[in-house]
């Protein structure tokens, strides 16, 4: 049986080139994916410790009470050692103002450490230094002025023009700049950050006078324990003993969850992409070993006349094909291999260098990468098995009759003898029903593995089937109406019709491939433009052009007063702020349930999920007078202007309230800082949060929140001459108060959308190459007969540049239809996701549609050259008598 | 008029060198027909798709009506076909997604005349298949093929017809029905013609016999009958 195998692959090699590039292609893809996937996993968790910044980490929105302070002060003497880190946003400033080339003010990500800050990994710092003495006070460091050092990311020296030696004002101190800062071990090279990042020392954070009452800052308390010390009983021991602080006690084995939850879907979605071009590639395999069949008709009929049945024939074809799927997914192995050390530096400057940076992954191969390789090649193997099986069902239909009929019907291929052969009707059926049944089941197997998931991967084949169908359907529909269409006046365009429309020309097959990998793509970009438009063009016209944040309640006054002289009478709309916690729902006390694992949370429906989200969450509280904009009442009623209430009101949003269980009527207990307030439930809002301006989930009366550490955010339109100025002036004024420009944080959700579309993209890619192929291989099947027809048409007196205008026009005509079909599933697909997962409103991108359309067309011109231009050269006297 | 000087095709088989055509030197003046003949392997096909200018010869020359068309370019060459050959096949070749009538539009929509449909519905009708014009060459018989192949060659009426064994792979009285059409058409429009055939009877049709030999003329015989005759005897 293998020699046989054997010999008949070494007979039918042409087709086999396809068969065998298809499947190294979609196995490349998944397994550069997945071996990437699996290195920074493998990174990050040896890294764990060091991207938490410790072993137990212990996180707040403010600063910790005293007697929160005396319990971590115990926990010196068990000989834990800890470390403090406070995190905040900041405005530095150059501290005379007078190049007017460059920014005088820049948001930043302030870091205060200590002096054994970093408890595990390391700072990359330049120079060289300790970084106790890169940070530390000296005497005469600023003109004969004592001051502290910072080390600052360099694009923070790049926008504001300063170098190493240079002095920055933070808050009301000076800083001089004293390295640069390349990687902070717990600082994930985040895609998103408001500004550049600047480290000083925790007496430098305290000199700047930054950290006022109701201040936004991030503290965290880093502790590392004595080896051998477990670590679950002193996580629980301080979340209980923590617990009135509110804090946040996590371990070194859930660090960076967000981190490892977006690495997670990334790898998922990009595998299941790659999945994909590896199906698509299975579409080229069904079509050579359909072409490598329709070539064998004659021997198998010869075998079966000498007595071969069917099952040992299929039998020897599963064991060739299974050999070149086998050969197909080591070469494609190793070709993921060389593409996921080239992937990464493809996308350059993009957040995947960094963090591969960060965590030190490696692209050499390791005990991690077995794993993904292994699943590349068994997913190879197996789609391989699944994608010829259908095919090669044909066997059973070939009656040894066929050795004569051939002469009768020499193109409509397996039709007639698969109509003329003795098997009953419902039997064949049952089989074929049942072969089906099995590749549908075994590719739905395969998608749930790739995917890790049952429902992802049951998501998944459920779309790619109701993808196909649609495909299958609409390509039906569009070769139908070629059919009907009347005939062209120009001979190429009638014959490059008439070569799409002929039987067995595999059109479908083709169109299917096309569509598909055209589909996968313009669905990303019409996805990524629908999310850039929302960022960019629905800002409203009155949008705020700054958010100031941290305003105390004593600048208000004289903040106002700044923004009214600069801007000619205009006011700033101020509005309180303070943060606070949920103690109680109905005088129920809310717990949260910190103990349970991601595993057990995913576990758990999404109603559950969503209300340990809101119960758990922080709140931004604040009073108001007027219902703001944007805001509509759907039950209760707004509170009268100047009205006071003995119990203070509180309108809630409409889903928070949903999600918490809330009515007009219920209470809830608020903790704001240690301080209890009860509140009334009121109204409950509808929240447009697109808005651009401050929104709340809760808003209280005016009056509730007396006495409360309040502090103010500003928002102000300005004109665009007038922005820097204005940033300047009040950053001059007011050092502790943080300008949020609203344009340049929207550009960099931009820039990070682009980067995660590139590299979305680019796995794509491997689609686009599979739909290539599978239409090279379709044509490479049907090569013969237009040779043939080819030198015909020659001897008839067609010049070489007709037909190779024909060929054009039919590669053009299945390009355009393709495409078409792509732009119109990619449209409703991106609807779907638009509204239902992103709660956009969907458009019409005729650019993005269009240009999609054009490269398609290109994209099979090119394959169909490339597939058939050696044809165009041949001399029909050889071919013909041969014939 | 058509003169062969010299010609020769080498080609390689299997490593070695084979001549297929050796210094072949004839002349066959208009309107005469000619049967070629000899065993199979002899050169007979070769000489007659050289004089088509299907392929190039190795050495030697070919004029057709004061052209010489080894020198033309592939598009020349093309466009001289379409409008001086038509050209016979043993195995018709129709193209198999073409109609019957589209079959024979081919030649003439590459010549770009504007009653192309009329003249090729003429011409089915000529050859007898007025009533099978929109069937497909797979509905059609071997001989109702070769009819079409035939109304094909003709649709440009080109001076110089080539048929390589039109009857070869027809029953005899099929390929008697052929031979009639293709000697009518010959008569009425005064056009050259040269056969490859195995069959002595098709050969004593033609005004001059040419036997080859391992690719070379064995002998090349005017028949007795016409003036025609004498006057291209060599």
């Amino acid at each position: 049986m293998f020699s046989m195998a054997w010999r008949e692959t070494r007979g039918g090699w042409r087709h086999f080139v396809y068969f065998f590039v298809c499947i190294a292609v979609g196995v490349s893809a998944l397994v550069g994916v997945s071996l990437f996937a699996a290195h920074v996993e493998h990174a990050v968790s040896r890294q764990a410790k060091s991207l938490l910044g410790g072993d137990l980490e212990i996180r707040s929105s403010h600063p910790l009470s005293a007697e929160s302070r005396t319990v971590l002060e115990t926990l010196d003497e068990r000989g834990i050692h800890r470390t403090h880190v406070s995190e905040l946003v900041a405005m530095a400033a150059r501290p005379t103002p007078g190049v007017t080339s460059v920014q005088a003010t820049q948001i930043v990500e302030l870091k205060a450490v200590e002096s054994d800050y970093p408890l595990y990994g390391t700072l990359n710092v330049e120079p060289a230094a300790p970084l106790q003495r890169l940070l530390s006070l000296e005497p005469s460091r600023c003109a004969m002025v004592p001051c502290h050092g910072a080390v600052v990311q360099e694009a923070l020296m790049l926008r504001m023009g300063l170098a190493i030696g240079d002095r920055i004002k933070i808050g009301t101190a000076e800083f001089l700049i004293t390295g640069l800062v390349r990687t902070e071990p717990d600082r994930m090279a985040n895609a998103f950050s408001l500004g550049p990042r600047v480290i000083i020392s925790a007496a430098g954070l305290k000199a700047s006078a930054l950290v006022q009452p109701g201040s936004r800052v991030r503290e965290r308390e880093l502790l590392q324990l004595p080896s051998g010390t477990p670590l679950e009983p002193l996580r629980s021991e301080l979340r209980g003993r923590l617990a009135a602080d509110h804090v946040r006690v996590s371990g070194y084995r859930d660090a960076q969850p967000q981190l490892k939850q977006f690495l997670e879907q990334l790898s998922r979605y990009l595998g299941l992409i790659g999945l994909t071009a590896l199906f698509i590639g299975g579409l080229g395999v069904a079509m050579s070993v359909h072409a490598f069949m329709q070539e064998k008709l004659k021997s198998i009929a010869i075998l079966k006349t000498l007595g071969a049945d069917s099952s040992l024939l299929i039998r020897v074809y599963v064991v060739q094909a299974v050999g070149l799927g086998l050969v197909g997914s080591v070469a494609g192995m190793l070709l993921g291999v060389v593409l996921q050390r080239v992937l990464p530096p493809l996308l350059a400057g993009g957040f995947v260098t960094d963090l591969l940076d960060q965590v030190g992954a490696s692209t050499d191969l390791s005990m991690a990468s077995v794993g993904p390789l292994f699943k590349g090649g068994v997913l190879g193997l197996l789609t391989t098995l699944l994608f010829s099986l259908w095919p090669l069902l044909q066997v059973r239909n070939i009656s040894p009759a066929a050795i004569f009929r051939r002469e009768v019907d020499p193109h409509s291929g397996l039709a007639v003898y698969r109509q003329t052969w003795g098997m009953p009707v419902g039997m064949h059926d049952r089989v074929s029903l049942i072969t089906g049944g099995m590749i549908l089941c075994g590719l739905a197997v395969l998608s749930v593995w790739q995917a890790g998931s049952w429902r992802v991967g049951g998501w998944y084949i459920g779309g790619l089937l109701l993808a196909i169908i649609v495909l299958i359907g609409s390509s039906r529909v569009l070769v139908s109406a070629l059919r009907v269409m009347p005939k062209p006046a120009s001979i190429r365009l009638r014959y490059a019709i008439g070569n799409v429309l002929r039987p067995g020309g595999h059109a479908s097959g083709i169109l299917v491939a096309i569509g598909m990998s055209a589909m996968i793509i313009l669905t990303v970009s019409l996805v990524e433009q629908a999310l850039l438009r929302q960022v960019n063009e629905t800002r409203p016209v009155d949008a705020p052009t700054f958010f100031f944040i941290d305003l105390q309640p004593d600048q208000t006054a004289s903040f106002a007063k700044l923004i009214s002289e600069r801007l000619a009478g205009r006011m700033p709309e101020l509005t309180p702020l303070v943060r606070s916690r949920l103690h109680a729902v109905n005088g129920e006390e809310v717990k949260v349930d910190e103990e349970r694992g991601q595993d057990e949370r995913r576990d758990e429906n999404k109603e559950e999920r969503r209300k340990q989200w809101y119960l758990s969450r922080e709140y931004v509280l604040t009073f108001l007078d007027q219902l703001p904009k944007g805001n509509e009442i759907v039950r209760g009623s707004w509170w009268q202007a100047g009205q006071r209430f003995a119990t203070p009101q509180v309108s809630i949003e409409e889903e928070a309230a949903h999600s918490l269980g809330l009515h007009i009527g219920s209470h809830l207990d608020l903790d704001i800082q240690g301080a209890t307030i009860r509140a009334e439930v009121s109204s409950i809002r509808k929240v447009d949060w697109g808005n651009f301006s401050t929104n709340f989930y809760m808003i209280l009366s005016p009056g509730s929140l007396d006495g409360a550490p309040l502090t103010y955010v500003a928002t102000i339109r300005v004109d665009p001459d007038q922005e820097v100025s204005l940033q300047q002036a009040v950053v001059a004024a007011f050092p502790n108060v943080s300008a949020i420009h609203v344009g340049d944080v929207l550009r960099n959700f931009a820039n990070v959308l682009d980067r995660l579309a590139l590299a979305i993209r680019a796995v794509a890619v491997f689609c686009l190459v599979a739909g290539g192929l599978v239409m090279a291989a379709a044509l490479a099947a049907t090569r013969y007969r237009r040779l043939y027809e080819s030198v015909i048409l020659k001897a008839v007196g067609a010049t070489r540049g007709l037909i190779a205008s024909t060929f054009a026009a039919e590669y053009a005509l299945l390009g355009f239809i393709g495409g078409i079909m792509a732009v119109g599933v990619s449209s409703a697909l991106s609807w779907l996701v638009l509204t239902h997962i992103f709660d956009l409103s969907w458009s019409l991108h005729p650019v993005v549609l269009s240009t999609g359309l054009a490269c398609t067309v290109l994209l099979t011109l090119c394959v169909g050259f490339l597939s058939t231009f050696r044809i165009l050269g041949q001399r029909p006297l050889a071919i013909l008598r041969h014939e | 008029m058509i003169a062969v000087q010299h010609l020769s095709m080498r080609l390689t088989a299997g490593g070695r060198p084979v001549t297929i055509l050796d210094d072949v030197t004839l002349e066959i003046p208009s309107k005469q027909t000619v049967a070629v003949m000899g065993p199979s392997g002899s050169g007979k096909s070769t000489l007659l798709g050289l004089m088509a200018g299907l392929d190039r010869p190795s050495s030697g020359s070919i004029t057709l009506d004061g052209t010489e068309i080894t020198s033309l370019s592939e598009s020349r060459m093309a466009q001289f076909r379409r409008a001086k050959i038509g050209y016979i096949f043993q195995s018709f070749h129709l193209i198999p997604t073409l109609t019957a009538l589209e079959n024979v539009l081919v030649p003439l929509e590459l010549a770009g005349l504007s009653s192309a449909r009329t003249q090729a519905i003429e011409l089915l009708q000529t050859v007898g298949l007025g009533h099978r014009i929109d069937h497909y060459p797979v509905q059609l018989s071997g001989g109702e093929q070769q009819r079409v192949a035939v109304a094909r060659a003709f649709a440009c009426r080109p001076p110089i017809l080539l048929a390589d064994e039109p009857t070869g792979n027809l029953d005899s009285l099929t390929g008697r029905v052929i031979m009639d059409l293709v000697l009518a058409l010959h008569r009425d429009y005064g056009t050259t013609l040269v056969l490859v055939t195995h069959d002595p009877a098709i050969a004593t049709l033609m005004h001059r016999v040419i036997a080859l030999r391992d690719g070379r003329i064995e002998s090349d015989d005017i028949l007795p009958g016409t003036s025609a005759h004498r006057e291209s005897a060599p």
